[in-house]
């Protein structure tokens, strides 16, 4: 065997055994999946798109008060008046955990001999809820706010908005693999 | 003779050569289009099955990417009233065509099967309702990323698309 591909190796082997190592760490980071508050605000809810002020991935709390969805970052809040509210979906996604740390984590394990690293993929990946609410503006321009949130959590936040008074259609049935 | 009939192919050759830069530009470049607002309507599943997160992302993304692209000077939502009043209004719809939302793990284990893929076809109109731009594009996410990623793909190339017949300059 040449030294050069030993020595690959041993530095891949490193990566894989230092990737494999930190999983308990990240783990502990996503496993703690909040459950609703007494208010029945929503902790660890992610931002994907859609909320004005708000960035891309920004993770905050949910919650349904004096007639609006709140999302709360810390730094901004964001209010959807519940009456503006068109339609409320629900749907599922499976995401990586372990946020910024996992993903450089995975990244390295790329490096690890013979696709080992791709044990990870089975061991990071998270289902999360996708909660998506379609509202219109002042102007009855159509917005839509799509949230990421933890497990389970998403059917309760539609039903507080439907309680709210909030405009929802049935849930349609499951999407089929593949549309034509 | 022989060496003649050489020299005149060599001769046409070499003209042929010498007026390709000149041809090249007027046959790639179609005339650039004129508008200073567009507005951007809700992404249409007709009749396949795509879940709304899929298609509201696609067009928030879109909107997203268009109004960083500064090509127009006002960009108007799906439904918003003040988009009557704008004089050289040109209108995006977007109509999916096929939607295959694949598995995450099986595409980061196999890496060649469990992609997702969102096929569209999208027409700019005009104020007067003629049809001044159509395309058929397809996103697609392969590798990494959530499925949900083929939505960026998807308003990334549609707004390529808009940019490359209204913009000047390069895309932001």
């Amino acid at each position: 065997m040449k030294p050069g591909f030993q020595a690959r190796s041993a530095r891949a082997s490193v990566l894989t055994i230092l990737a494999i190592a930190t999983l308990p760490a990240l783990a502990a980071q996503t496993s703690s999946a909040p459950a609703p508050a007494a208010d029945g605000s929503v902790a660890k809810v992610r931002h994907l798109i859609g909320l004005d002020n708000v960035k891309s991935q920004a993770s905050g709390k949910l919650s349904v008060q004096s007639g609006a969805l709140v999302f709360d970052t810390g730094k901004a809040q964001t209010k959807i008046p519940v009456a503006s509210i068109d339609d409320i979906y629900l749907g599922t996604e499976s995401t990586q955990s372990g946020g910024t740390a996992g993903r450089v984590v995975k990244t390295a394990a790329i490096a690890a001999p013979f696709e080992t690293g791709k044990v990870l993929s089975l061991l990071m990946l998270t289902k999360v809820d996708v909660l998506t609410i379609q509202y219109r503006d002042p102007n009855g321009g159509l917005h839509g706010a799509i949230l990421a949130t933890p497990k389970g959590m998403a059917a309760g936040v539609r039903t507080q908005l439907i309680a709210a008074g909030a405009h929802a259609s049935q849930l349609p049935e499951p999407p089929q693999k593949e549309g034509k | 003779m022989a060496i003649r009939h050489r020299g005149f192919i060599r001769a046409i050759a070499c003209g042929c050569i010498a007026l390709l830069p000149a041809i090249a530009p007027a046959a790639t470049k179609p005339p650039k289009l004129h508008a200073t607002a567009i507005q951007i309507e809700a992404i249409d599943a007709g009749d396949v099955s795509i879940p709304a997160e899929f298609r509201l992302a696609i067009y928030e993304r879109l909107i997203e990417k268009i109004r960083t692209d500064g090509e127009f000077q006002k960009i108007f939502r799906s439904g918003d009233k003040d988009a009557k009043g704008a004089p050289d209004l040109v209108v995006l719809r977007t109509t999916v065509s096929r939607f295959k939302q694949g598995n995450q793990l099986q595409r980061e284990l196999t890496t060649v099967t469990g992609g997702t893929t969102v096929d569209v076809t999208t027409t700019v109109t005009a104020p007067d309702g003629k049809v001044v731009l159509t395309n058929d594009l397809s996103g697609k996410v392969r590798f990494f990323g959530e499925n949900l990623g083929v939505t960026n793909d998807m308003a990334k190339r549609i707004a390529k698309m808009v940019f490359a017949s209204y913009g000047t300059g390069t895309p932001h």
